[in-house]
């Protein structure tokens, strides 16, 4: 008979979801476990590199004066690029640089612990370098707790919580999730390279604790996705984010994918010297709102990554702060589950309906369409030669030859890549009315 | 008694000073502590004996006694200086052996002499293995050091405990002791991994306020991982010393398509050599600087540094012609 | 084996040896991946050996796959990209073992 150990709630995944679930059962004075399979919180994780603090503002008040921060994002850069050129809309807000802030640069081993520290604080028991291999269930069927790897000893619970990211076996076995779903999928792979925090401030043209974020199109060689650069206190953050089932049929390996980035023209000054820190790579679920699974069951909630709550849309490269929200709604649902005595999928569903009245569905459901503009063919593939072709022809000093007119200029160009004006401007509508 | 040299898996290493960094998410316990730790908790079990774990280190290797805490036996921590921002110790503790052998002597005092002292037999930054021979000579005790099975024998009735240990020789052979108690063993880390603590054992040492005796376990745990016993620093003289390693000079490999001449030139015995320079240098830091030119003249260092350069080398220094300094 | 796997060439002047020894990996005493190879042989794509980024599978020359698990991401790409049912087996390493990123 495996030991048995009973909670009001258990907590799977001490990443951003799971700490904040934990942190708003521990306030509400629930006892409640968060098991965490690395040896500390955030030792599983990579991610890009940007943390958007302000689902933060309800949760932990004047956050900004002890999260473990890397630099304040106060310039955004938005890169499109071919082989050789590259056009860029950089924009820069000082007022992101000082409180409230707006987005940071952060490392997940550090901010994770953090946020796990204030749901220990609160109260919530940590328990690490322990893997929850798999879901209990009453005679009803209803979830009831988890069994762990420590000699298959039990946690139980009237509701489990399952924050364990991208692969979620929990939801998977709940049959949440499918079980295998490349299309659903990117794959963001991820370099740190050393940089002296003074050749970062000359670089990217910034000073003390301010930081650079930039985003690219037109970086992976014709697969869907994107590239990111984000400058870290003494190191930046490069990487691609590539769709995984095009870059299994590519045959490209992902590493030779940042190094094409760090060799292209625009970047590899701002790296020169660098070396070679660490090395990552992670999944990251990549659905949209439409195909976001059912969030609840007896007994069971999911958030996070493991609910496929990341917005990766081009101009919005989201997830952290999806987690916080989708894991912070979850605990605070289930608190209201248990006060009303009812875990089951009906007792929990203000789960989902507290998300889509607050940002994390909200947005989602507005920016649905956005992954499918962004990652399709025109738009990964032609728009970034076409926009770089264009900027050239406008710029590039013919004389005596006379200047062609701007739309001529845009004919000859979008004929040359092969897209038509129709397309152009159907495309721009179709984003005016995603993003606008 | 278990001794732990808890520190970062992967320091980094400078390859021109030796300075040793460490990352704190990177502590954790080498195999041959692991293996140590799992070693006493058998012969423990065998003896219906009692765990001491005692470890010199900074405050950040505490999530790592917290594991340990969590199989249910007594922690000791001797608090070791701070790590400063950069993480670096400022002082080398290992480089003094004898006196960290007596700091760990004197914070086991309180727990009575221990029968039996294990240590793994190597630590992945810069540990010698010396410590163990230290703590026997503190002790009092005879020692075995890297061993590769120890086993505690059933005590017949009046008779001693002993332990039965194996170690490695040469070509494949082993040699088999019988060690009388007390002892020291260092053990390597073969054979034996370290169990996991139970759920329970691991939800209690996470607990902030643990009941006496609530664990439940055979040792009740005197320690919580959130305030582990500390005793005082002792007196830990640290030398000056840094050991300097030149970087290794790639060459490119010789391209004639001979396979004769390639082996000629791999191997140099048709080059003329430059007789070996002995220098006579005036004081330590002429040696240095002699020693570092000719390193630079001979392509092992991209510059000199300036604020770091390697410790004095008394005496004279004799340098052949071949590229190493001896 | 001498002949050079696929994929495993040198970007930007390190060796993948190299980009790999960057990472912490605390390897455990049980293999988390597991593959049966006699699904592999009938399998044309093989896209685990590409798509991996810690480039882990390798093919044999009799069609199936050799695979490493010490130095796993874990991220789950290789089960994700496999086209055949039961061919990779996946879990999650024993708790406290397998990668630790420091700068994640």
């Amino acid at each position: 008979m495996p030991e048995q150990i009973e909670f009001d709630a258990v907590v799977v995944g001490a990443g951003p979801a799971g700490a904040s679930a934990a942190l708003a059962l521990a306030r509400a004075g629930r006892s409640v476990v968060l098991v965490e399979r690395g040896p500390f919180p955030g030792s599983k994780n990579v991610y890009g590199g940007v943390v958007y603090g302000r689902v933060l503002d309800d949760i932990v008040p004047n956050w900004w004066e002890e999260v473990p921060v890397e630099r304040w994002v106060v310039r955004r850069s938005t890169m499109m690029m071919t082989g050789t050129q590259s056009l860029s809309v950089d924009f820069r807000s000082q007022a992101w640089g000082s409180a409230p802030y707006n987005g940071m640069t952060t490392l997940r081993c550090h901010f994770d612990a953090w946020l796990a520290g204030k749901a220990t604080d609160a109260g919530a028991r940590l328990v690490t370098s322990t893997v929850a291999t798999g879901l209990i269930r009453d005679s009803a069927g209803r979830v009831v707790g988890v069994r762990t790897d420590r000699d298959g000893a039990e946690l139980r619970a009237p509701v489990v919580i399952a924050c364990d990211g991208v692969n979620s076996f929990l939801a998977k076995e709940a049959g949440l999730l499918p079980r295998a779903e490349a299309s659903h999928h990117t794959l963001g792979v991820k370099e740190v390279l050393d940089l002296p925090p003074g050749a970062i401030n000359e670089r990217f043209g910034v000073q003390d604790h301010e930081g650079v974020d930039m985003e690219i199109l037109g970086c992976t060689r014709g697969i869907p996705g994107g590239g990111f650069l984000y400058t870290n206190a003494d190191t930046v953050s490069i990487g691609v984010v590539v769709s995984l089932p095009e870059l299994a049929a590519s045959g490209v390996r992902p590493e030779a994918l940042i190094a094409d980035l760090k060799a292209h023209p625009t970047i590899a000054p701002l790296l020169a010297g660098s070396t070679l820190r660490e090395y990552g790579a992670h999944l990251i679920p990549e659905g949209g709102y439409d195909t976001m699974p059912v969030l609840a069951a007896d007994g069971l909630l999911i958030a996070g990554d493991a609910g496929a709550m990341t917005l990766a849309a081009g101009l919005w490269l989201e997830g952290v702060n999806f987690a916080i929200g989708s894991g912070y709604a979850a605990g605070r649902a289930v608190d209201r589950a248990l006060s009303k005595g009812d875990c089951t999928a009906k007792g929990l569903a203000s789960y989902r309906a507290d998300l889509e009245g607050q940002f994390v569905l909200a947005d989602h459901k507005r920016l649905r369409k956005a992954p499918s503009l962004v990652l399709s063919e025109r738009v990964q593939q032609r728009y970034p030669g076409l926009i770089c072709d264009l900027a050239e022809g406008m710029f590039t000093v013919t004389n005596p030859t006379p200047k062609a007119g701007a739309l001529a200029l845009t004919r000859q160009v979008a004929a040359r890549h092969g897209v038509k004006l129709r397309q152009l401007a159907g495309d721009t509508l179709r984003g005016l009315r995603i993003f606008g | 008694m278990v001794c732990l040299r808890i520190t970062d898996l992967r320091p980094a290493v400078d390859p021109l000073v030796g300075t040793v960094t460490r990352d704190r998410l990177g502590v954790g316990l080498t195999p041959a502590d692991g293996a140590a730790l799992e070693h006493a908790l058998r012969i423990a079990d065998a003896w219906s004996g009692r765990v001491v774990v005692v470890c010199v280190g900074p405050e950040s290797v505490e999530p790592v006694l917290r594991d340990v805490v969590a199989l249910g036996v007594s922690v000791v921590r001797v608090p070791l200086g701070d790590e400063g921002d950069g993480h670096r110790y400022v002082a080398e503790l290992v480089e003094d052996e004898r006196a960290l052998a007596r700091t760990l002597v004197a914070a086991i005092a309180p727990f009575g002499r221990p029968d039996l002292v294990l240590c793994g037999d190597r630590s992945a930054d810069r540990g010698t293995g010396a410590v163990p021979a230290y703590l026997a000579h503190e002790l009092g005790a005879s020692q075995a050091l890297g061993l590769v099975s120890v086993v505690a024998e059933s005590a017949l009735d009046g008779a001693p405990w002993t332990l039965l240990v194996e170690r490695r020789l040469d070509g494949g052979w082993r040699e088999r002791l019988r060690v009388s108690l007390p002892a020291v063993c260092s053990v390597e880390g073969a054979g034996v991994r370290l169990r996991r603590a139970s759920l329970s054992g691991a939800l209690a040492a996470t607990d902030p306020t643990p009941a006496a005796g609530s664990t439940g376990t055979t040792s009740a745990a005197v320690a919580s991982a959130a305030n582990p016993i500390t005793a005082g620093p002792g007196s830990i003289h640290v030398g000056p010393t840094r050991p300097f390693t030149p970087r290794t000079r790639i060459l490119a490999a010789p391209a004639d398509p001979d396979p004769r001449v390639r082996l000629l030139e791999l191997t140099g015995a048709l080059v003329a050599h430059d007789p070996p320079t002995v220098l006579h240098p005036a004081d330590a830091s002429e040696a240095a600087d002699l020693l570092l030119a000719f390193l630079s003249r001979h392509g092992y260092m991209d510059e000199i540094p300036g604020a770091t350069r390697p410790s004095p080398v008394d005496g004279d220094v004799e340098i052949d012609g071949d590229g190493q300094a001896r | 084996m001498s002949a050079v796997m696929p994929g495993a060439g040198k970007w930007d002047g390190i060796s993948f040896a190299q980009r790999m020894a960057t990472v912490d990996f605390r390897i455990g005493a049980r293999a988390h991946i597991a593959v049966d190879s006699d699904i592999c042989r009938s399998c044309t794509t093989k896209a685990c050996v590409s798509a991996c980024p810690a480039n882990l599978f390798a093919p044999t020359a009799d069609g199936g796959i050799l695979f490493n698990y010490e130095e796993c991401f874990e991220c789950g790409t290789c089960y994700m990209v496999c086209n055949s049912e039961g061919a990779i087996t996946w879990t999650y390493p024993d708790g406290g073992h397998g990668v630790v990123f420091h700068h994640g």
